[in-house]
């Protein structure tokens, strides 16, 4: 009995000392976010770990109201950054999910395209730094550099093997024996695929895509390479939030940290169950 | 027996040609993009590293052949102790970071193998920094490590004197701040996967073993420790091949600095992708990486294989 009550306490301690390791980085932002010009950079007794005068001033400050103890004018609100991190994300994504799930589909039924599966494993694992010089130059090419189409486009296929391999396994894992009942009834297969596979599988699709999602929306690199002005994402935008006179702008920076940070948390948490499953290419499932 | 096998043993009113060709139809979109996004870059990055173009040359790409250089760019990169450094960096990263994030995700999922109150609150905290955009988890880090920041406060108030570290400008500090960003985002994959495999572990197996006398210890090493192998070379490949690519944190916090001490291979070939703009030579080394990296994937199957 003693030795599991020490046990408990042991237990309960370790984990409380994690949580706080975890969520110090994530409150400093929060805290960070919302502090006045006079607080961000105050050292020693003056650092403040909860603002003293809270204010939403670093938020208006990022759409464009310049304010009063900020003597900076933005050339650029970041209005146009988010819009275009949601474009090339959704639209990243739907490539990816749509490509993905049929020649998941396509695999695990009628067993085509068996090459994919250490294709799309080979893609995932070299660094996009070692293919972006030839994909600058073919987007160049293309004329698509610096547009969210452009940035979609390159989203869609390096996101492709994680849409792929987590619904090949929900497809292998899904009860076959409505598809063929539908197949004896006489649809074709086709059909079979379009309006009794895919609505059964809204489910797991709706995770996978915003497994997807979250991937395309996190990425920096790529963007940094393939945006220069008109179409820079979240990221990039954030990193340009200082000025010669002022340095760093760090509540306005934080501020739009933390507008990039909440989607993915939120929808994480929405798709905790799968997480595992996408995380490892469907080789675990939880 | 294949998929295919199978629903024509039980359809045979349809030919397995109309399945075979649907098939062929849904892998083709996914086929054509990634032919799109391997053939055409290999072929054009071969033709460019055997060359000394450069976007400043005054050429496009296709007419690279007039500065032809046969195998300089990959001789060059034999003697070129920058890479050969950054690629150090990048292994003696993931030699400690790898094994520090397993340990601490292993030690975590362990304390989350059994029930207790608040248990899916925690959880649901503890994997929240993976999901942090790692751009964003850089600037975070980035603010925490400032002289004047909540670490150095944070240890003023533990020592009691005042403490001002200027982590990210010294050479051997920057290198262990970054590690702590990498091992604060990527801790909780590793418990993710670990916990997963932890309570896949049959119940009554480790209930046995208690009535026989094991103690959790001897429990861990015996039942769960061997059916929990293959998850844990997964958590760990996965680890290894993600840290291999270390940028966005790392950039954002120190951009390469002070100086090279934080440079990595991505960071190293973005430098010279964008500053020194000589793509002939960027191209060889992301070749040679690529090759190296092929044979050593080919190599670890095999041996996994087995």
């Amino acid at each position: 009995m003693q030795r599991y009550l020490a046990f408990q306490i042991f237990r309960y301690a370790a984990i409380l000392a994690a949580l706080a390791v975890t969520l110090v980085p994530i409150l400093w932002m929060v805290s960070m976010a919302f502090k006045p010009v006079g607080e961000w950079q105050a050292t020693g007794a003056a650092l403040t770990w909860i603002p003293k005068a809270p204010t939403l001033d670093n938020f208006r400050f990022i759409f464009g109201q310049s304010s009063s103890a900020l003597i900076v004018a933005l050339d650029k609100t970041a209005a146009m950054p988010i819009v275009s991190s949601l474009l090339s994300a959704t639209i990243g994504t739907a490539i990816a999910m749509s490509a993905g799930t049929a020649a998941a589909y396509g695999l695990s039924r009628f067993g085509s395209g068996q090459n994919l599966p250490l294709a799309l494993i080979q893609l995932r694992l070299f660094p996009p730094m070692a293919v972006m010089i030839p994909v600058m130059m073919m987007w160049a090419f293309l004329n698509i550099m610096d547009t969210w189409w452009g940035l979609a486009l390159i989203y869609g296929i390096v996101t492709l093997p994680f849409a792929f391999w987590l619904m090949k396994t929900f497809f292998d894992d899904m009860p076959r024996e409505i598809e063929e009942a539908a197949l004896v009834e006489g649809c074709s297969r086709a059909r079979v695929f379009w309006r009794i596979t895919l609505p059964m599988m809204r489910a797991p699709l709706a995770a996978a895509a915003l497994f997807v999602f979250i991937l395309n929306w996190s990425d920096y690199l790529i963007a940094l390479l393939l945006t220069s002005r008109n179409w820079v994402t979240i990221p990039v935008y954030m990193t340009s939030l200082s000025s010669s006179m002022t340095g760093q702008l760090y509540g306005a920076k934080a501020a739009l940290g933390l507008i990039a940070a909440v989607p993915p948390v939120v929808l994480g948490i929405l798709i905790q169950r799968h997480l595992v499953r996408g995380l490892t290419f469907g080789a675990l499932k939880q | 027996m294949s998929a295919a096998e199978t629903l024509h043993d039980v359809a045979p009113m349809s030919p397995g040609k109309e399945a075979a060709r649907l098939g062929f139809r849904l892998t083709l979109p996914a086929q054509i993009l990634v032919l799109f996004i391997s053939l055409f870059p290999l072929l054009m990055q071969l033709y460019i590293s055997l060359t000394d173009w450069s976007p400043l040359a005054g050429t496009s790409w296709p007419q690279a052949w007039a500065m032809w250089n046969t195998f300089a760019n990959y001789t060059d990169l034999i003697g070129d102790d920058r890479l050969w450094a950054a690629l150090g960096r990048t292994g003696f990263i993931m030699a400690v970071c790898v094994p520090v994030e397993f340990l601490l995700g292993l030690g975590l999922a362990t304390l989350f193998a059994d029930d207790f109150p608040g248990k899916r609150v925690a959880y649901s905290i503890l994997i929240m920094p993976m999901m942090v955009v790692p751009a964003v988890a850089g600037y975070m880090f980035y603010m925490l490590f400032q002289s004047g920041g909540p670490v150095n406060d944070l240890l003023a108030h533990l020592t009691g004197a005042p403490v001002t570290v200027a982590w990210l400008s010294s050479p051997t500090l920057a290198l262990a701040a970054v590690m702590v960003a990498d091992i604060w985002q990527w801790t909780p994959l590793m418990f993710l996967i670990l916990l997963s495999g932890l309570v896949g572990v049959p119940e009554d197996q480790m209930k046995a073993a208690t009535l026989l006398g094991a103690n959790a210890w001897q429990r861990f090493l015996t039942i769960a420790l061997p059916r929990m192998k293959a998850i844990m070379v997964i958590a760990v490949a996965i680890r290894v091949i993600e840290c291999f690519k270390i940028f966005d944190t790392l950039y954002i916090m120190t951009g390469g600095g002070p100086g090279v001490a934080t440079e990595t291979i991505s960071v190293y070939i973005y430098k010279i992708t964008t500053g020194d703009l000589i793509w002939g030579y960027v191209a060889a080394i992301a070749l040679a990486i690529l090759v190296v990296l092929s044979v050593a994937c080919l190599w670890a199957m095999r041996r996994l294989a087995k």
